[in-house]
């Protein structure tokens, strides 16, 4: 400014412009505080504050007529945390029309954002409520959990987040909370340790074998664990080459499998016949060498035995997972390399002869002997 | 055609006027006056010629039919004498037996072997699914071994399966026919090798059938009885088993299908196929031409049971 003053009478073009920009300028940072107002707002504290008067305090909480004490202390820092930091108490809490509230609170109803055709969260709605907890759910049982006895109430987070319950990481305890004999079962499983103690990411929980919201009972075609289908649920891992390779899992699993009579079968639709779970069981899967696995040469017998009545010691003598073309099942190898050289030693012979007997009945004449004798 | 009835007609009108005359009472031999006689001869003629010509129609069939029915009859008479039981009945329903039961295992026994296939996938369905699968696998294996244990006891019992199984045996003599055959087929003999009742070709089906029955039934009851099998072996002698079913059962069918069918359907001299599994008879023929060391005993022993 100073500048443009010092300068002589010529300077009025400069300063005309100096305006214009000015005015440019202001009008830019007016629009931008526009834009930004409303993420200013958001990163200010929520509307909770009032609630927070009393549910903030800790130890806020009531003992119910039957003696049951019901915590009604709502962290603060959880709820900063969550998903859901920028959402009204009264966004999810809708029945609750006066502060303070007179009447006990329902339960807390998440389709009312994530309803169907809502791109935020249609999708796993409608899936719950197909599956057997959204079903229980509907049927009015108490104890079917819904969208946030899995998610959490307050501090509901993002999946990939660590401190979400249904994280990868987390979900097997999610899910232990009700499913206790699996859950312990889980945990003390190779798929378990591997997860939770050594912390290999590409390891098995509940949701990688039952799916995440469209869970159903085993008996249901359409689950991921229905008999005919646990193959591929299996697969998806144990046929993956590269997981194969890196963490060293005996491959051919599912190869063998199909080629043996429980595979066939099972390809054509048989129910009764014995899948990956049937043997290796659902939840605790051990490797051959551990003596709890039920497929160690000590337990075998008794795990064959569940079909095959009066299964002995004699089912341990050869290997289950036959693979017909391998060396390393000895005479195995040379019986089907016998057969094979015999049957094209075989049928090459009788080819031929066939072939040179169709060639002197051509050379003779006597393809055409039947039409001289018609004449 | 009208005058070729025309004397049978004559009678009949003569005959009808006679009996018109007759009809009115106390007059023996009353004179009919021109009106009603035309009326007569009128009555008469009606409906005459289509009858006649129906009947003629008819008579005519009817001659004609039992005239093929004798042709016929002396053809089959003269077949026979010159034709030659090779198999008998029991012969015959071992064979039948055994078609019949590898038709069945064959069908319902290679989608099992080709489980990805989109044939084997409809089998299974048309079958209606894996437990119907194995049930009929099962009654085709019970048909089978039906027919070894008939077949056995018809070798040890029957005096012509005794016989037979002899003549089955291989000799000598089938490896010279193998090389005189070679040599026919290159046109450096003008003779194919004189064969007696079985011949090279047939000795191989037959032993091929007896490898072939020992192996599936084997490896089979193993695999049926799976349970009871694996009570007393372990479990590699079930997965031999299993190979060997499999690997045999396609050698068995490639060898049905290529080289039985073209023995016996497929090749120019029997082409669709005969049917002497039916009746088991050959004629002087093909007797001479395919068994004529057997033809020659028979003759001989015809003679013989004649002086």
């Amino acid at each position: 400014m100073k500048n443009n003053m010092t300068v002589s009478g010529h300077s009025s073009r400069p300063a005309k412009a100096s305006a214009a920009v000015r005015i440019f300028i202001a009008a830019a940072a007016v629009s931008m505080l526009a834009v930004l107002m409303p993420m200013k707002a958001w990163s200010q504290p929520p509307l909770y504050q009032k609630c927070l008067l009393c549910h903030g305090r800790p130890g806020f909480k009531k003992i119910l007529p039957d003696g049951k004490v019901l915590e009604l202390f709502v962290n603060k820092a959880e709820l900063e945390h969550s998903i859901h930091a920028k959402l009204h108490c009264t966004d999810c809490h809708a029945d609750v029309m006066e502060i303070p509230h007179m009447k006990v609170p329902g339960t807390v109803n998440c389709y009312r954002c994530h309803y169907k055709d809502n791109p935020n969260g249609a999708k796993p709605a409608n899936e719950f409520f197909q599956s057997v907890h959204g079903k229980l759910d509907e049927q009015g049982d108490p104890k079917a959990p819904r969208c946030q006895n899995c998610h959490g109430g307050h501090n509901v987070q993002k999946v990939d987040s660590p401190l979400s319950t249904v994280s990868h990481l987390n979900v097997a305890y999610t899910c232990g909370k009700c499913h206790k004999p699996q859950y312990d079962n889980y945990v003390q499983s190779i798929h378990g340790t591997a997860l939770l103690d050594r912390h290999i990411k590409s390891a098995p929980t509940c949701t990688t074998c039952h799916g995440k919201h469209l869970i159903l009972k085993p008996d249901s075609p359409d689950s991921t664990i229905y008999p005919l289908n646990v193959i591929n649920v299996c697969s998806k891992c144990h046929e993956n080459k590269e997981l194969i390779r890196k963490y060293n899992i005996p491959g051919g699993r599912i190869s063998t499998y199909k080629e043996s009579y429980h595979g066939i079968a099972d390809e054509f639709g048989s129910v009764r016949v014995a899948n990956c779970s049937s043997c290796h069981r659902a939840h605790l899967i051990l490797p051959e060498s551990d003596p709890r696995s039920s497929i160690n040469k000590a337990n075998l017998a008794k795990t064959c035995g569940k079909c095959h009545k009066d299964a002995n010691v004699n089912f341990t003598k050869g290997k289950i997972h036959v693979n017909y073309k391998s060396k390393s099942n000895g005479i195995l190898y040379y019986i089907g390399m016998f057969f094979e050289i015999l049957t094209i030693s075989t049928l090459t012979l009788l080819f031929i002869h066939i072939l040179l007997d169709l060639f002197r009945r051509f050379k003779s004449g006597e393809t055409k002997g039947k039409n001289k004798r018609g004449e | 055609m009208k005058d070729n009835y025309r004397p049978a007609k004559d009678k009949i009108i003569e005959e009808l006027e006679r009996y018109a005359a007759g009809i009115i009472p106390g007059t023996g031999d009353h004179e009919l006056d021109d009106e009603t006689k035309r009326l007569i001869r009128q009555e008469a003629v009606r409906d005459l010629d289509a009858f006649l010509d129906a009947k003629t129609k008819n008579i005519r069939t009817l001659v004609l039919r039992q005239q093929r029915l004798k042709a016929k009859l002396q053809k089959k008479k003269e077949w026979e004498k010159d034709t030659f039981l090779r198999f008998n009945i029991y012969f015959r329903i071992q064979h039948i037996m055994l078609f019949s039961s590898v038709i069945i295992l064959v069908i319902t026994g290679l989608p099992i072997k080709f489980p990805n296939s989109s044939i084997s996938r409809f089998m299974m369905s048309v079958m209606g699914g894996i437990a119907t699968q194995g049930i009929l696998h099962r009654v085709g294996a019970v048909l089978l071994i039906g027919f070894y244990v008939f077949h056995t006891l018809y070798t040890i019992f029957n005096r012509e399966g005794r016989r037979d199984f002899v003549q089955l045996l291989p000799k000598p003599k089938d490896i010279k026919d193998v090389f005189q055959m070679i040599k026919y087929f290159f046109g450096f003999a003008k003779e194919k090798p004189k064969f007696d009742r079985f011949s090279y070709i047939e000795k191989f089906d037959y032993w091929a059938v007896y490898w072939g029955g020992i192996v599936m039934v084997g490896s089979g009851l193993i695999m049926w009885f799976h349970n009871i099998a694996l009570s007393v072996f372990p479990k590699y002698v079930y997965d031999i088993a299993r190979e060997a079913h499999s690997d045999e059962a396609l050698l068995a069918t490639l060898t049905i299908v290529i080289w039985h069918f073209y023995n016996v359907h497929f090749n120019p001299s029997r082409f669709p196929g005969s049917l002497v599994w039916w009746h088991g008879k050959l004629t002087k023929e093909q007797m001479i031409d395919e068994h004529p060391l057997e033809y020659e005993r028979m003759i001989k022993e015809k003679e013989d049971d004649n002086g």
